[in-house]
């Protein structure tokens, strides 16, 4: 059986009066990646604070690689990596000056900044001031960063929120770089479309509590409709929508009276996107 | 703690420091603009004397006594003489007994009694001596048949008269140490703003070793430059130690406003906004050693005084450790206050 590499056991943390993160369980394995996603405010960011020591949980525990954080912070930091969703470069200084602190202070020795840099596509730039990066430039370098100590949990939060393409599929491969080298990944995202594509698993957050978590798959077998999308001409030579649920007792004679009745022009299958399943579960839409 | 971290961050502080122009240009140019300063100042002196007086009974020949150099000042009472000389708003006083003018008619042999700073020089004694021996030309036509009584407040500093020059040098390293209170406040304000803070905080490296790291880069910076130039203006040829002491725990006074004004300021221009009125308030005592009289006995409240008296007293005249202990320790006192002040609300910030 693979080993957690995350567990959270009823976790939680409040803000004055407001609750951020209630009473949430949950747990990773060794080399998968967990999405984790929510609207703004769901408490997916105090989530992470707590994960990597950065904020002590008020109750409940979280375990790291089977340490306690609360008990092991230093050990515990030294075997992540964390991305954080604002950028939090030292401008002033140049992206191979970046990633030699942070070496220094994980002790990574012998320490290769170019080799990192080429990795997420910065070769060439590592001696320009950061302050002279774009915002996706800032990205990779902040990916790189995380990664520099071959971090065993590795939690990225938003890592392609308003990249270019490019940007952000560079950042996707490293991700599954990353996984292949076995590391636990955990990703926040609003991006479901990034979070079906990478995540082993996604957890739904609203509201502080999480309301679903399971495979991409699983989730939409079990909350999704599939459904056929027809193209059809009408009488007046124009192109219109058609649509047919699908897994219902009536889906075959449907599908049989729209070919006999219409010129169907093209069709297709369709499956419910993890954003219909986060609407259909809590009533509202990721963003925002 | 760990060493390892303290150092690699407090040499990203200071390169991050060396980065910013403004504050490049403000230490090198400060630096170099205090030593021409100071190297432009008069080599002696020619200060007035500022004497306070005492005179129970109306002696108008006192109101004639008014020379060249000389500024005579009468007090309501021997306390506020001694008391004034004490704070440094006279070079000496002088208490006449009520009833001099009956003694002295009657032949007697009546006490006056004379206070000194500590640092007055022999040559302001030598000229209160003589102003007596005048006061007494003017009443009696003949010198006059008093004792004298003298009282020194504070220990005997007593030497030959300070040049300028040798008064500015407090003022001036003082003026260097507080300075980087504005730079270390901004590398403390950018680190949070910026929240580059989070991304330290998430490594091996601790709370402890940030606020070590910017400690010995605000110390480096401070301290460095405050010794530097009191080593090429001649600071250190008396009791160095005494003076590198005073220095070091200066430069601990700077490290705590750093914390304190970085952990309320957003941005660059709210650390000039917060640093300008704390330095100009802390600066006071050194224009108290500059220029003697200008400023009264409150400036002790300000953990400053301690500091530039120290320096003042070890520099210009030698003290040794006997002589300004006091000051050292109610400055390391009020190092140590604000110190815990300055982490505490920093702490609170980075939350």
């Amino acid at each position: 059986m693979t080993q957690s590499a995350i567990v959270a056991e009823e976790l939680t943390y409040q803000y004055n009066d407001l609750v951020a993160v209630d009473h949430i369980s949950f747990s990773v394995a060794e080399g998968e990646i967990l999405g984790f996603l929510g609207p703004n405010g769901a408490g997916k960011t105090t989530t992470v604070k707590m994960l990597t020591g950065q904020l002590r949980p008020q109750q409940g525990k979280a375990y790291l690689l089977g340490l306690d954080i609360t008990k092991n912070v230093d050990k515990v930091q030294a075997e992540i990596g964390v991305c954080f969703e604002v950028t939090n470069l030292y401008e002033q200084m140049t992206a191979v000056e970046n990633l030699n602190l942070f070496a220094r202070l994980f002790d990574v020795r012998p320490f290769d900044a170019e080799a990192l840099l080429e990795r997420v596509g910065l070769l060439g730039r590592g001696h320009d001031r950061v302050e002279t990066y774009s915002k996706g430039m800032k990205q990779r370098l902040m990916v790189a960063r995380a990664i520099l100590n071959r971090p065993r949990v590795l939690f990225l939060d938003e890592p392609t929120a308003g990249l270019d393409p490019t940007s952000a599929e560079a950042i996707r491969s490293v991700i599954l770089e990353e996984r292949t080298r076995g590391a636990t990944v955990f990703l926040t995202t609003h991006d479901m479309m990034e979070a079906d594509k990478l995540s082993d698993r996604v957890a739904f957050m609203n509201q502080a509590r999480i309301v679903a978590l399971d495979t991409p798959h699983n989730l939409k077998q079990k909350y999704g409709q599939r459904a056929l999308k027809a193209k059809v001409v009408n009488r007046n030579g124009e192109l219109e929508d058609r649509g047919v649920l699908m897994d219902t007792p009536d889906t075959p004679r449907l599908v049989e009276d729209l070919f006999a009745s219409e010129k169907v022009v093209t069709i297709h299958s369709e499956e419910a996107t993890l954003e219909d399943i986060f609407i259909r579960i809590t009533g509202r839409g990721l963003v925002g | 703690m760990n060493s390892r971290h303290v150092v690699t961050l407090a040499q990203k502080d200071l390169a991050i420091f060396f980065r910013n122009r403004f504050f490049a240009v403000i230490t090198v140019l400060g630096l170099i603009g205090f030593l021409v300063m100071y190297f432009v100042m008069p080599r002696s002196g020619d200060a007035t004397l500022k004497l306070g007086l005492y005179v129970p009974v109306e002696v108008p020949v006192f109101e004639q006594l008014q020379e060249e150099g000389l500024a005579i000042e009468r007090v309501a009472s021997e306390d506020v003489v001694r008391q004034a000389v004490s704070d440094g708003r006279f070079i000496a006083g002088i208490s006449l007994p009520a009833d001099i003018l009956a003694r002295l008619l009657a032949g007697d042999r009546p006490t006056v009694r004379l206070f000194f700073a500590a640092d007055t020089p022999q040559e302001a004694k030598d000229a209160v001596a003589a102003i007596l021996q005048e006061l007494g030309y003017r009443m009696t036509g003949r010198s006059l048949p008093i004792e004298v009584s003298e009282e020194v407040l504070g220990p005997d500093l007593a030497g030959t008269p300070l040049p300028p020059r040798v008064r500015l040098r407090p003022l001036l390293a003082v003026m260097l140490l507080m300075m980087e209170t504005m730079g270390l406040a901004t590398l403390i304000s950018e680190e949070i703003e910026r929240r580059t803070i989070h991304a330290l905080l998430v490594t091996p490296a601790t709370v402890a070793d940030v606020f070590a790291a910017k400690g010995i880069a605000g110390m480096s910076l401070a301290f460095g430059q405050a010794a530097l130039f009191m080593g090429i203006v001649g600071g250190l040829s008396q009791q160095p130690l005494v003076v590198l002491a005073a220095l070091f725990l200066g430069a601990v006074l700077v490290i705590a406003a750093g914390f304190l004004i970085g952990a309320v300021a957003k941005d660059m221009l709210s650390v000039l906004g917060w640093s300008m009125p704390v330095i100009i308030i802390l600066l006071i005592p050194s224009i108290g050693v500059a220029v003697p009289g200008s400023v009264t006995g409150w400036i002790r409240t300000l953990p400053t005084y301690y500091l530039v008296d120290a320096v003042h007293r070890a520099s210009s005249f030698g003290a040794g450790w006997e002589t300004v202990w006091q000051n050292l320790l109610i400055l390391a006192g009020f190092d140590l206050v604000l110190a815990w002040l300055g982490v505490v609300f920093l702490r609170r910030r980075m939350r």
